[in-house]
């Protein structure tokens, strides 16, 4: 037995036919898996309205401590990503910021995320951001720019988990999650081997995604025991400041 | 010595791979009866992953240690390259536990007939169609006559790409299709699609969120799922996992995990 925490997550319903909206939902299926934290960000607020799904997370964050949050920032209104950072970061419940390309439609490599970075480094914030084929690598001159910004490549890039691996050998400060529906044979056990161990995170997008998914990719990467420790908590704990001794939900599970 | 003749070679001791369980999940509790078949398992090479080993004893092992029993298995040969010598390929490795998946050359189906004619009559069940590797759209000439030509030979037809595109091509022609890559987010499109469509099946393989195994049974019943894995291409324990933990009954799991697909191919 060993403490899970799951990286990335979503809290509230997505527009396929799918009934997994309620927070219970995301609390059966860490229970199923043994995941003892999960950081979520509200679906409503990646896919549509930023500000009020963050209220609405708040919300339900607020009497649910295994779950924490990411604030949705959407690089298309950095007047209301600052206004939301400043009420939410601080809080115990949000550890860090989630931005997504697909539904904003701007790339890493826009001129819109190039300006969200800088303003994240003003909160030396922990960055889940989108990642999806060769865009990792854009990350590398945001980081580099930005040296308080520590990302999380979600996704490791999905279909070019290689190039992911590269990414995070250049920068200490960019961290991999290998959640997604695309399974390809050995990718955790090629990126175990191309990526430095502490920057290795588990996630699973659940509960958009069942963990099952998650858990299976890293099962057939045979990790030794002392990096599936890394990855499957040990870093997050590192990366987010979470006190372990002191935690009354991961404490007990140690 | 060609690449295929090596292949058709290879010992395939299933007795050196008994079905075992080998996930070590800190304690969480699983199914452990073993799955009987999978409908997504290839052997052989396929370009974008030459870096994994594809021979049957190397997908035997896989299988094994995820408690697979069996599968119907297709050469990447005939996905590639050259269909007639990829059966042959699929017909000389695919013996009991497991099953032949033969293929037709989408991009040349002048041949189709006589190539389907030839599985027939070697006792083929099942033909998959490789149709974004072959740059074949489901409204092609090419691709709507293996269809029709497959289909009135009553083979189950095992087929790649985007349902939602897809399952024109064979409705309302009493087809018996397993389409390999119905997505969580495609749900809703398949279970319409298939409600006046007996003969159509998902494979579990990309089913996965919470609740999408247990939705299609719940709408459509037991006979229109399939369990399915892409082994070796595909990480083998994702769609394991998902399966052992499926909220089924012991019923409706049995024919998830074999009986559907048996009952399809008119297998015992």
């Amino acid at each position: 037995m060993h403490p899970v925490i799951d990286v990335h997550g979503h809290w509230g319903p997505w527009f396929f036919a799918m009934d997994i909206g309620s927070a219970d939902e995301n609390l059966r299926v860490m229970d199923e898996w043994g995941i003892s934290l999960q950081v979520v960000s509200a679906a409503e607020a990646v896919v549509y309205d930023a500000p009020g799904g963050n209220a609405r997370l708040a919300a339900v964050l607020a009497d649910r401590p295994r779950l924490r949050g990411y604030v949705v920032a959407n690089p298309n209104d950095l007047a209301a990503t600052r206004a939301d950072l400043d009420r939410y970061l601080g809080t115990e419940a949000f550890v860090g910021v989630k931005i997504h390309t697909g539904y904003p439609l701007r790339e890493i490599s826009s001129p819109q995320m190039r300006d969200l970075f800088a303003l994240l480094d003003e909160y030396a914030a922990v960055v889940l951001i989108h990642t999806w084929g060769r865009d990792v690598l854009d990350l590398l001159p945001l980081l580099s720019a930005n040296p308080r910004v520590r990302a999380i490549a979600g996704h490791m890039a999905a279909t070019r988990w290689d190039l992911a691996a590269e990414a995070a050998s250049a920068c200490d400060r960019l961290y991999l999650e290998p959640s997604c529906s695309i399974t390809d044979a050995g990718q955790v056990a090629y990126v175990a081997e191309h990526a430095p161990a502490g920057q290795l995170l588990f996630g699973t997008d659940a509960t958009l995604i069942d963990p099952a998914v998650s858990v299976g990719l890293v099962t057939d990467a045979d990790l030794t025991p002392e990096i599936a420790e890394r990855l499957y908590w040990r870093n997050a704990v590192d990366l987010f400041g979470l006190t372990l001794p002191a935690d009354p939900v991961l404490g007990p599970r140690l | 010595m060609h690449r295929h003749l090596r292949l058709a070679s290879a010992a395939l001791d299933l007795a050196a791979h008994p079905t075992t369980i080998h996930h070590d999940l800190w304690g969480i509790p699983l199914r452990t009866k073993p799955i009987g078949l999978d409908c997504d398992v290839l052997v052989g090479t396929w370009p974008p992953r030459a870096d994994l080993s594809m021979t049957p004893d190397a997908v035997a092992a896989r299988l094994a240690r995820s408690g697979i029993a069996g599968a119907l298995v297709a050469s990447g040969r005939g996905a590639w390259f050259d269909d007639v010598e990829g059966n042959d390929e699929t017909l000389s490795v695919a013996t009991d536990p497991w099953l032949p998946a033969g293929t037709v050359n989408l991009r040349n189906a002048l041949r189709a007939e006589s190539e389907l004619d030839r599985l027939v009559a070697a006792g083929v069940r099942a033909v998959r169609l490789f149709a974004p590797t072959q740059g074949a759209d489901p409204h092609f000439p090419g691709y709507r006559h293996v269809v029709a030509q497959a289909a009135a030979r009553d083979l189950t037809l095992l087929v790649e790409g985007d349902v939602r595109h897809a399952w024109l091509a064979y409705a309302g022609r009493g087809a018996k299709v397993v389409f390999l890559d119905v997505h969580a987010y495609h749900v809703a499109d398949f279970v319409l699609a298939a409600r006046d469509e007996p003969g159509f099946v998902a494979s579990t393989r990309l089913l996965n969120a919470p609740d999408s195994i247990e939705t299609v049974v719940g709408e459509l019943g037991a006979a229109h799922l399939a369990f399915g894995s892409r082994t070796p291409l595909h990480d083998t324990s994702p769609s394991v996992l998902r399966m052992r933990r499926a909220r089924l009954s012991d019923v409706d799991w049995d024919a998830v995990t074999g009986g559907t697909l048996r009952t399809l191919l008119g297998v015992a």
